[in-house]
């Protein structure tokens, strides 16, 4: 249309000029003037045509011989070339200036639409993915018919508005192909999300216009949407388990505190009865069993509450210089009593003072012992050896049967995490592990698992705690 | 001659069975037994007549057992006050023993444990430092007028302040001693968290005075709360409480 209407102008511009029969140069400035006209508002080719016309037009009516396309004089000819070339290129840079000023103001609408979009999202509640509700913005601010989006994560595929096509289809194909891309036939427009290069997801678009410029645009809106409600999500989830973890250890700790004034009764009066002369040996042994089982309670009972203070890291060590193996043979004393001799303890070092709580060395080394007993080969033996391995004292328990897989090994000091083999076997809460790692660290130390134990295909733990600067050295140390 | 006059104990503690069972073992053991289920009834009780020792629960409805400890301790400075406390409560230990208490039993305690503290502050409340100005403990003897310490046959030689702190510590045998309490009676009263002082003390004197450090028998930790010098050669010592399981 456009090169029509230059057309009809250049052949009126032709009569006025030739009428008032203007000169060539002057005829050549006046077809520039419509030429950089047509320029500002037709396309490109039209306004090429028109050049093309006006060059016509100079030589057929204003260039010697008159009403010939012929041209006698080598300068006019030049001037028609520098008319032709000068045409074209105003023509040309015209068109680009409008070119951008459109591009420019598309980008700035979009960029209102985007941030339209952004502020939309923002006013959502962070759990708010229900029915897709969430892309709603997307479609209406972009004037979509249809918005489509796959979130591996949760595996869910959300649809706003109508799609007419194979909208939701060519998303999770997008997805699986890890690749996006343009139907203009059927106006979709499919994009890959990634979260730190890793495809998390898909989005459809039906009915985009501007898709070079939007789609990405939107696709990053549409992530960071994603990622906010997973991170509620998580969030959530981690404070609902850190609130159950805190009332559950603070109910055990008041049930633990409720038991013992019930055993001091108990205690007080098994205590009595055993002080009374006239009882016969049975009696005597009988009460003499209440007393220690009921004293064994109050030790559980105590170990119990030292757990869930531990978990709830309210246990502040009371450092000072021990002699670890003297603690560690006391303890395992007390476990051969009841484990007929199971274990033996090897010192492979002359001094082994460490700087550590003396009850949460005693109560670390009693976890890492139950947990050898309960979980190697029944009546096998269990070793417990202490080295000094450079600046700390390390104490290795070492055990045979139901070894560690591989992996596992990352998994047996969370908390509550029993071994595959130990949950169809043995009694466990899935601390012990968990809390002598954490009495390691508090004490400076820290409790590995070591390879397994060649021959006996066990488990070895490895259990360090720091020497004091003092003992290293041979200086006096001031603790 | 008359048989000796029973030592009487005033059983503090809110919960009957608790106390009907304590009472009937003390009573059992020779000991004459009232009781109170409340730290003002106890209080009350003392005015109306005098005990040689009180057993007192920490944790009591209405008048706590540290403020009945500290009302009873202004109206009977020779009365030995032993507290029941709960094991990780060691601010109540530390309040209860500056409140004047003499000493503190661990629910749930066996009875020859409470037996053996009754009789630790009984001993430590009747202590006379003979004429001779003498204090013997197990294989320890300390002249505490030429300030002179052995053990066995052998002289031990003390710093001042190591000698101030052992002999503190030997006078108050058998009962718990917080940190605040040795640091003011050795170094003066304006120290209090002077923690490193003590510790570096007890580390030395550990060496001097004990066959095995690292294992002591006559310097003892009480974690969070002090030191309490015990005697190896005491029966008692044995019933001290044990966490090991």
């Amino acid at each position: 249309m456009w090169s029509g209407t230059g057309g009809l102008a250049a052949g009126l511009l032709t009569l006025v000029a030739f009428r008032l029969h203007l000169s060539f140069i002057s005829a050549s400035f006046c077809y520039l003037l419509l030429l950089v006209l047509q320029s500002l508002s037709g396309e490109l080719i039209s306004s090429a045509i028109v050049s093309i016309l006006a060059v016509g037009c100079l030589d057929y009516f204003f260039v010697e011989p008159l009403f010939s396309f012929q041209v006698s004089s080598p300068l006019d000819t030049l001037g028609l070339a520098s008319f032709l070339i000068t045409g074209l290129v105003i023509t040309r840079l015209v068109a680009q200036v409008r070119i951008k000023t459109e591009s420019s103001r598309l980008q700035h609408e979009n960029l209102k639409r985007l941030y339209d979009v952004a502020q939309q999202m923002l006013a959502l509640e962070p759990d708010a993915t229900g029915g897709g509700n969430f892309l709603e913005p997307f479609r209406q601010v972009f004037e979509l018919k249809a918005v489509c989006l796959f979130d591996a994560a949760r595996s869910e595929l959300y649809l706003a508005g109508q799609a007419h096509a194979d909208l939701e289809k060519k998303t999770g194909e997008a997805f699986i192909h890890g690749r996006g891309g343009d139907d203009r036939s059927e106006g979709i427009t499919t994009q890959i999300i990634r979260v730190g290069g890793r495809t998390t997801g898909a989005i459809g678009f039906e009915g985009l216009k501007d898709q070079e410029l939007t789609a990405g645009p939107l696709a990053a809106l549409a992530v960071a949407h994603l990622e906010r409600t997973h991170s509620f999500a998580h969030a959530s989830r981690a404070a609902a388990t850190a609130q159950a973890e805190s009332y559950r250890s603070v109910i055990l700790d008041a049930l633990a505190h409720e038991f013992k004034t019930p055993l001091s009764t108990i205690l007080a009066a098994a205590g009595a009865l055993r002080e009374i002369r006239s009882l016969s040996p049975d009696h005597r042994e009988m009460a003499e069993t209440v007393e220690s089982e009921a004293a064994r309670l109050g030790r559980l009972t105590t170990r119990l509450i030292r757990t869930a203070r531990l978990e709830r890291e309210e246990v502040k060590p009371w450092m000072e210089l021990i002699d670890v193996s003297s603690v560690i043979s006391d303890t395992v004393d007390q476990y051969n009593r009841s484990t007929s001799g199971r274990i033996s303890l090897v010192r492979e070092c002359e001094s082994t003072e460490v700087l550590a709580d003396r009850e949460l060395v005693r109560l670390a080394v009693s976890q890492l012992l139950d947990n050898a007993c309960k979980y190697s080969t029944p009546g096998s033996a269990v070793t417990l050896s202490i080295a000094r391995q450079d600046e700390s004292i390390a104490v290795r328990v070492l055990s045979s049967g139901n070894p560690i897989s591989p992996n596992e090994k990352n998994k047996i000091f969370d908390r509550f995490y029993r071994g595959l083999n130990g949950r169809h076997t043995s009694h466990g809460s899935g601390l012990g592990l968990y809390v002598a790692r954490k009495i390691a660290v508090a004490l400076g130390g820290n409790l590995d698992l070591e390879s397994e134990s060649g021959a006996t295909r066990g488990a070895a733990f490895c259990l360090t705690l720091p020497v004091p600067e003092g003992e290293r050295s041979d200086v006096p140390a001031t603790v | 001659m008359t048989s000796p006059q029973p030592f009487s104990v005033l059983v503090v503690d809110d919960e009957p069975s608790l106390r009907k069972t304590i009472r009937a073992s003390l009573s059992a053991s020779g000991y004459c037994v009232a009781e109170a289920g409340t730290g003002g009834e106890a209080v009350g009780v003392f005015r109306g007549r005098p005990f040689d020792l009180v057993l007192l629960d920490v944790n009591m409805p209405g008048m706590s057992g540290v403020e009945a400890c500290r009302q009873i301790r202004a109206l009977a400075p020779r009365t030995g006050i032993i507290m029941v406390t709960v094991r990780d409560a060691e601010e109540d230990k530390v309040r209860a023993l500056e409140a004047g208490a003499d000493d503190y039993v661990t629910k749930p305690f066996r009875f020859r444990e409470l037996i053996a503290r009754l009789g630790a502050v009984l001993r430590r409340t009747r202590m006379d430092i003979d004429a001779s100005g003498v204090v013997q403990v197990g294989a320890l003897k300390m002249d505490l007028e030429r300030r002179v310490l052995w053990k066995g046959d052998e002289e031990i030689r003390l710093s001042p302040k190591e000698f101030d702190l052992l002999s503190f510590m030997m006078k108050n045998q058998g009962v718990p001693l917080t940190h605040l309490k040795l640091l003011q009676a050795v170094w003066g009263s304006d120290y209090g968290s002077e923690l490193e002082y003590l510790r570096t003390y007890v580390r030395m004197l550990r060496k001097k005075i004990e066959d095995d450090p690292a294992r002591p028998d006559y310097i003892l930790t009480e974690p969070w709360v002090g030191y309490r010098f015990g005697n190896p050669s005491d029966p008692d010592q044995a019933a001290r409480p044990s966490e090991q399981e």
